[in-house]
């Protein structure tokens, strides 16, 4: 992948941790909001492949895990084994339908959840809370479907941009 | 290098840093290092996410009262009545007006509790996770806040201080499902315990199996935790669930306090929480 990609990738982390942080919580309804750095590493395991939604994941994760009073490294770990999963989903379809990421997304989003609490417990976190399947993970899973409605198909026009602007870069005198 | 071969490494290593972290971080006190890490980039957050929390303020009601539609009637009439009330003031606006009111309401149960020395704290954030129901409020360890003290506003308690930056502190509100508060029932005077389940309502567990528990009853705090002083008010039984034998009745408590409404909450500096002073005298 080509530097001026690792920076769009680098920019899009940089966004969607903003809009995690300072946007998303106000969107909470029942208690639930979007996981939109989990949705764009998920996006990104999809378009470019498992490695790359790894490192965005972990990235993501870990400035989140930064930020919140939560055990550092935790939701770095639990995204980044989410996005190469879904990566390596993907590669199994090989389909760019958007039906593809809105069924990793969803299944990726119990599994991100279910290592997060699993990585807790082993940890020996008093008192977690219960796993919440109907009340906390479903809506959580369909919350970041709908959020991947809107980025997925973002995020590749953009990759579809960049390729052509580099073809274009590419040929003798184009630039 | 191959390109299998250099993600394989890659993948590792990512691994091997997340474990790293998670183990430094684990082991170390809450003065190590990385908790200072996240104390400081929380002091720095704070103010963006109460920036946004202000503009999405208007986006985020009205979404809310897309799902709220059956209530609305009823918040109707009680937003008729607020909005008489605040015609009666001056030329303020009505956004300060109300922030006013809430401040005099604090002050109010201030007063009530002289007993109870307090400090304002604006809320400018809220937990980015699912799992958690936190708040992060704009007073930290520069304005005497320190862990386990109990956080309320004049409807009753909000929840305790579970960490704190200097000039920030994160609330875990009662209905976060780690949160237990010692409590006591008005009516009877049994004591129990009121456990969130990150849910709009909590749970009363009473210390007596038999003891009677009956929708509309009140519950305070007891005291008895060493966290909390006694006799401030968190919710109503609303709903007395029995199950099948061997099972222990579900109490549900709604807290008095309207979460989502909070926008100003007291902290209660002193008396300190027994485990701290116990800490501090080790």
């Amino acid at each position: 992948m080509s530097r001026r990609r690792w920076i769009f990738l680098a920019c899009t982390v940089l966004l969607a941790f903003i809009l995690q942080i300072a946007v998303m919580p106000q969107f909470k309804l029942f208690g639930v909001q979007p996981d939109l750095i989990l949705v764009v590493a998920v996006v990104v395991a999809v378009l470019e492949g498992p490695v790359e939604g790894a490192i965005v994941g972990f990235c993501g994760g870990m400035l989140e895990d930064i930020v919140s009073p939560q055990v550092m490294g935790v939701g770095a770990f639990s995204k980044t084994v989410a996005a190469f999963l879904a990566g390596v989903l993907k590669e199994v379809f090989m389909t760019y339908s958007i039906l593809l990421p809105v069924l990793l997304v969803f299944i990726v989003t119990i599994l991100e959840l279910s290592v997060n609490q699993l990585t807790l417990m082993m940890l020996g976190q008093e008192g977690l809370p219960p796993f919440n399947v109907v009340g906390l993970v479903l809506p959580a899973a369909l919350y970041n479907v709908l959020a991947v409605l809107v980025v997925y198909p973002v995020m590749r026009r953009f990759r579809f941009i960049q390729k052509e602007e580099s073809l274009i870069l590419a040929k003798p005198g184009g630039g | 290098m191959p390109p299998y071969r250099r993600n394989r490494i890659i993948i590792i290593v990512i691994i091997i840093l997340c474990i790293t972290v998670v183990t430094l971080y684990v082991r170390e006190s809450d003065t190590g290092p990385l908790h200072k890490i996240q104390n400081f980039f929380l002091d720095l957050v704070s103010p963006v996410s109460n920036l946004f929390s202000k503009i999405f303020r208007p986006v985020k009601d009205g979404i809310v009262n897309l799902f709220h539609l059956p209530s609305l009637s009823k918040e109707k009439r009680e937003l008729q009545k607020e909005v008489e009330s605040l015609r009666r003031g001056a030329a303020e606006s009505k956004e300060l007006e109300a922030e006013v009111e809430e401040l005099k309401r604090l002050l109010r149960w201030s007063e009530e509790n002289a007993q109870l020395e307090t400090v304002g704290a604006d809320i400018v954030g809220q937990s980015p996770s699912n799992w958690r129901r936190l708040m992060i409020v704009n007073k930290g360890s520069s304005s005497g806040v320190k862990k386990y003290m109990s956080v309320v506003t004049e409807e009753g308690l909000v929840g305790r201080i579970i960490s704190v930056g200097s000039r920030s502190s994160v609330v875990q509100l009662i209905t976060d499902s780690r949160s237990g508060v010692g409590a006591r029932d008005l009516r009877n005077r049994e004591t129990g315990i009121v456990e969130g389940r990150n849910e709009e309502t909590m749970r009363f567990v009473p210390m007596n199996e038999e003891a009677v528990m009956q929708v509309g009853d009140v519950a305070v705090t007891s005291g008895l935790g060493g966290t909390c002083p006694p006799g401030i008010a968190i919710g109503r039984v609303v709903e007395v669930k029995k199950r099948s034998e061997g099972l222990a009745r579900l109490v549900e408590v709604r807290p008095f306090v309207r979460f989502s409404r909070l926008d100003n909450v007291l902290i209660i500096i002193t008396p300190e929480p027994e485990s701290v002073i116990l800490k501090e005298a080790q």
